[in-house]
């Protein structure tokens, strides 16, 4: 059994892996995963013995280790490399050949022929190291590291740079050798994973952030819609053209707020407040419970009774001369938990984001093709492709938000309001709703209010903050 | 102040009209010229060829009759009368619409702060008296009970504005009672087919209920009475729906008898009879009251998806027969009942018997509320046991027999007083799980108190009379259907039977209308 007790781990670029705690058991075959720049090959080098340590303690890391590493090829290269700068005579290096990289002292030469032979590599066995293509190379290190019968077997991208042929034959090999050898992955693709991963690490900034059972199925598909937003190149699908919303003068603001009261029979919740909204501003609106942040909003979005009776002006109209919601709302893209509890409609996924269109809740209007292809992208962007049909009510708590997330982003609205979006919601599932917004706030075409209990919680793209306070005066 | 007095004192000569039926006529002569305009039954005034030409009016409108949406209400003054379940939700619709709207409530109201003073102001909504807000409306909305709808109109009409509209949400007062409204006036019917909370909550959605649409042929001076009513029903999210477009009186001759009978009288008889039953026969009094509280809600829910056909094609073959066997037994003896239900609706003797009672403050209806208060049924908690949907079909074959006879009878009855046969499938069929949901709610109590005064006096009549006549058809009645279910060994069925069984089913006329208005329902409702 490998163990890493609270691990901090430096490596010679200043990257530090922290915080790590981690046991792989016997007949576990883990992937490491996460974007880019996370410390998911890091963490595979701290069990080949690479790295610094500055904290923590591991036990248990085998002696003989089978590593097949971008890395690991770069310094094979970098070694033959030398050679021949190290080479003073003046005679051409021509390098070391194949063979001699491959059947060294603890290599099973049965085994590395039999691989040579699967691979069809025999033609490669007399030339240069450095002279093959990076994947004639990666096949060589393969062969290596699956013939020195390895105590553990670190594939950090094995298959990287190998033709689907290579690949398929890897895959078969691989399926035996898991039999007798334990094997630590790292992929950044969840598509390539091999049946036999038994467990998953998911990595973050140098943490391991995530440890989850493959047969765990449901922590297995956030995971994925995880990595697929922190790996896509996040394209929010365009709006439907064909139904614009009609367009804002530009230099009023979106929303302006005056001498804002509301009061109930016994108590005054807001008092004289004022607010203002620019085009292209984001904001953070925070405050304790019962500060009146939702009521606030609801004034913005047409839902509190007492619009009719303050000084608001939203999108163009001033309240209370005989506008319809309807034409405040189109304005507006709104998440909320209560939305999500007042969301129980039998419909499927791309009906609820299909409904964002018409800010209604359920799909009570015949929707373009244009709208369906329109909500299918969005579903593709959430990890959730070809699930359109599924019923909204079976979804799990934290899609059914992002599902709600990509209904209110739908037709592109000026204002975004996020009414504590990740309330109720786990880590998998917080990151994933952080995740899009901080996209959304990125392509800055759609202004953000991000309602928060926490004022220091703040959101990259977000600059413009209101903290309400309990109120305690009269009107 | 002189004229509240004046009205009180004219007012109660009028009840007192209704006990002595031989002055009726003459103290009406002497009143209508003072400025109170009363009449009698308006139903009655016209000749049979109108009767009949009003009853069958009933259309299920297209979506683009309403691609005008509210202009013709817009920049209109709307002032509701009454700010309780559906006056307040109904208000909050059309003020989200852009309408403009206010509340007027008696001083009495206001001074006090009633709760209806509150439900209006703190919504943010314009709260005045009669006669502040009155003369300034284009529209008038009455959505009062039916009950308050004499003295209310009586004081608001000489109020009104010259050629402004007065809209109803039940035409009880204008059909019924023979409210004369002055010649300028418009006078529309717009009613919600659902509670207040549903016609709010709907709206919010973006949806809206289904909605029933009339104008008064008689108050139309200025023949926009339907372009107001389509722009009301918009305001209120109606339209997305479905709306129906009736008459007066097709709407309270059709109400009034699907109220009494299938909808709340037969599942009140029902409840009573199949849980005395069980009781006498042994079964567990939690699980007997259970059956039926939510019994009712689960049977009819297949009855909405599918109609009568598809309630009973929840059954086994054994007990499908059963249950249609069953039924046509209820028919042949409840048949009279239900003729004499309509007759008395169409004849003008409910509504005055029913108005002595409102004269009588109520004794009757207050009286019966308290007696049903006390049956066994209504007392016994429902145990704390599980019940399967299916397990509610198969142990409650009598009461689906029940609906599927009350559904038919009262469909039947009504297209044979020439109601059209979409005004009767909605105020039967249609409206029944609606009710049913009531008690499994909270029982009896739940449903006598969600449903106005005039339906629970008419389930009460009915409760009355049915009891007693299904006295010898129940005392044949065992736990094989109510309570336990069929036993496994009388599971064989006749093949020729089956067929007849089932060709019976789908050929009765409820079934045929059912499915087409079933289908526009869903059109207007379907998720695309």
């Amino acid at each position: 059994m490998i163990q890493l007790h609270n691990l901090a781990v430096e490596f010679d670029e200043g990257f530090q892996l922290k915080h790590i705690n981690w046991q792989i058991e016997q007949h576990q075959h883990w992937l490491i995963t996460g974007a880019n720049g996370a410390g998911k090959s890091a963490l595979a080098a701290v069990l080949a013995g690479y790295g610094e340590i500055l904290a923590g303690n591991t036990s248990g890391l085998p002696c003989n280790i089978g590593w097949v590493s971008f890395e690991a090829q770069a310094e094979l290269i970098q070694a033959e490399l030398k050679k021949d700068d190290a080479d003073i005579l003046d005679v051409i290096s021509l390098g070391t050949p194949v063979r001699e990289i491959i059947f060294t002292a603890e290599i099973d030469t049965t085994v590395a022929q039999g691989l040579i032979h699967k691979f069809e590599l025999n033609y490669i066995l007399d030339r240069a190291f450095r002279k093959l293509s990076t994947g004639e190379s990666r096949k060589v290190i393969l062969i290596r590291a699956l013939s020195c019968h390895a105590d553990l077997l670190i594939l950090d991208e094995p298959f990287d740079g190998l033709d689907s042929t290579a690949h398929t034959l890897l895959q078969h090999h691989l399926a035996e050798v898991v039999q007798h050898t334990p094997v630590v992955m790292v992929l950044n693709r969840f598509d390539e994973i091999p049946e036999f991963i038994s467990h998953i690490a998911y990595m973050e900034q140098g943490e391991l952030r995530h440890q989850v059972k493959r047969e765990d199925t449901q922590a297995y598909a956030e995971l994925y819609q995880l990595l697929h937003l922190k790996t896509t190149d996040l394209q929010v699908p365009v709006a439907d053209t064909d139904n614009v919303i009609p367009a804002l003068d530009p230099q009023q603001p979106l929303v302006k707020l005056s001498n804002i009261c509301i009061k109930h029979t016994d108590m005054v919740l807001l008092n004289d407040l004022n607010w203002s909204i620019e085009p292209n501003q984001n904001w953070q609106l925070s405050g304790p419970n019962g500060s009146g942040k939702t009521a606030l909003l609801s004034l913005i979005t047409g839902d509190h009774p007492q619009c009719y009776t303050n000084d608001i002006f939203v999108f163009g109209y001033q309240r209370g001369n005989g506008e319809s919601i309807w034409q405040i709302k189109q304005y507006i893209g709104y998440v909320s938990t209560a939305l999500q509890w007042e969301y129980r409609v039998g419909t499927s996924l791309r009906n609820v984001i299909i409904s964002g269109f018409y800010d209604s809740i359920g799909l009570y209007s015949r929707s373009s093709d244009r709208q369906k292809q329109i909500a299918d992208q969005w579903l593709a962007l959430l990890g959730m492709p070809n699930r359109g049909d599924q019923p909204f009510n079976k979804l799990s708590y934290g899609d059914q938000r992002l599902l709600l997330i990509a209904r209110a982003m739908v037709k592109h609205p000026p204002l975004l309001i996020l009414d504590e979006p990740c309330l109720g919601l786990d880590d998998i599932n917080r990151q994933l709703v952080l995740a899009l917004i901080e996209k959304i706030c990125a392509a800055r075409e759609t202004s953000v209010i991000y309602v928060n209990h926490h004022a220091q919680d703040r959101i990259a793209g977000i600059d413009n903050y209101l903290a309400l306070e309990k109120s305690s005066d009269n009107c | 102040m002189a004229h509240y007095v004046a009205y009180i004192s004219i007012y109660e000569n009028i009840n007192k009209a209704y006990y002595d039926a031989s002055f009726t006529r003459l103290k009406l002569l002497i009143l209508q010229p003072q400025g109170f305009p009363m009449s009698n039954n308006y139903f009655n005034t016209l000749p049979l060829r109108e009767q009949l030409e009003q009853l069958a009016k009933c259309r299920f409108m297209h979506m683009n009759e309403f691609t005008d949406g509210v202009n013709a209400l817009k920049g209109k003054k709307m002032v509701i009368i009454g700010c309780g379940a559906q006056g307040l939700n109904q208000g909050l619709n059309l003020r989200d619409s852009g309408l403009d709207v206010s509340y007027t409530l008696r001083q009495s109201a206001i001074d006090e702060k009633r709760q209806s003073f509150k439900n209006a102001s703190e919504n943010g909504f314009t709260v005045g008296t009669y006669e502040e807000l009155i003369p300034t409306a284009d529209i008038v909305l009455n959505l009062t009970p039916d009950k308050q709808h004499t003295p209310v109109v009586t004081a608001v009409m000489p109020l009104m504005k010259q050629g402004a509209c007065l809209s109803y949400s039940h035409g009880f007062n204008i059909v019924e009672e023979g409210m004369q409204v002055r010649d300028d006036l418009t006078v529309i019917m717009v009613a919600p087919k659902c509670p207040g909370s549903e016609v709010r909550a709907e709206y919010v959605r973006g949806f809206g209920v289904p909605t029933l649409i009339a104008v008064h042929e008689n108050n139309d001076p200025q023949g926009h009475g339907l372009a107001l009513a389509k722009a009301y029903a918009v305001g209120t999210g109606g339209h997305k729906a479905g709306v129906l477009m009736s008459s007066f009186i097709a709407e309270v001759k059709s109400d009034l008898m699907g109220e009494q009978t299938i909808l709340c009288g037969m599942l009140q008889t029902g409840s009573l009879l199949c849980f005395d039953k069980m009781i006498d026969k042994g079964v567990d009094a939690g699980y007997a009251s259970k059956l039926i509280q939510y019994g009712w809600e689960t049977i009819t829910e297949a009855l909405k998806y599918g109609g009568v056909t598809n309630m009973l094609d929840r059954l086994s073959n054994p007990a499908k027969i059963k249950a249609f066997d069953l039924s046509e037994e209820l028919k042949v003896i409840m048949r009279p009942l239900y003729n004499k239900h309509q007759d008395d609706i169409i004849n003008g003797t409910f509504s005055r018997t029913m108005m002595a009672d409102w004269a009588n403050d109520d004794i009757n209806l207050l009286g019966w509320r308290a007696e049903t208060g006390e049956t066994a049924f209504e007392k016994t908690v429902a145990g704390d046991v599980e019940i399967s949907e299916q397990e509610y079909f198969d142990h409650g074959i009598l009461m689906v027999a029940m609906v599927k006879a009350g559904v038919e009878l009262a469909f039947e009855t009504m297209t044979a007083a020439g109601i059209i046969a979409d005004s009767a499938y909605y105020e039967s069929l249609h409206e029944t799980p609606l009710i049913a949901n009531t008690i499994a709610r909270k029982k009896l109590y739940e449903m006598n108190a969600t449903i106005s005064d005039t339906a629970e006096y008419g389930c009460y009549l009915y409760n009355h009379a049915c009891l007693p006549l299904l006295n010898d058809f129940m005392k044949d009645i065992d736990t094989d259907v109510i309570g336990r279910g069929l036993s496994s060994d009388d599971n064989g069925v006749d093949n020729a039977r089956l067929i007849e069984v089932n060709e019976a089913l789908r050929s009765h006329p409820v079934e045929a209308i059912g499915a087409t208005l079933r289908g526009h329902m869903a059109d207007m409702k379907k998720i695309i």
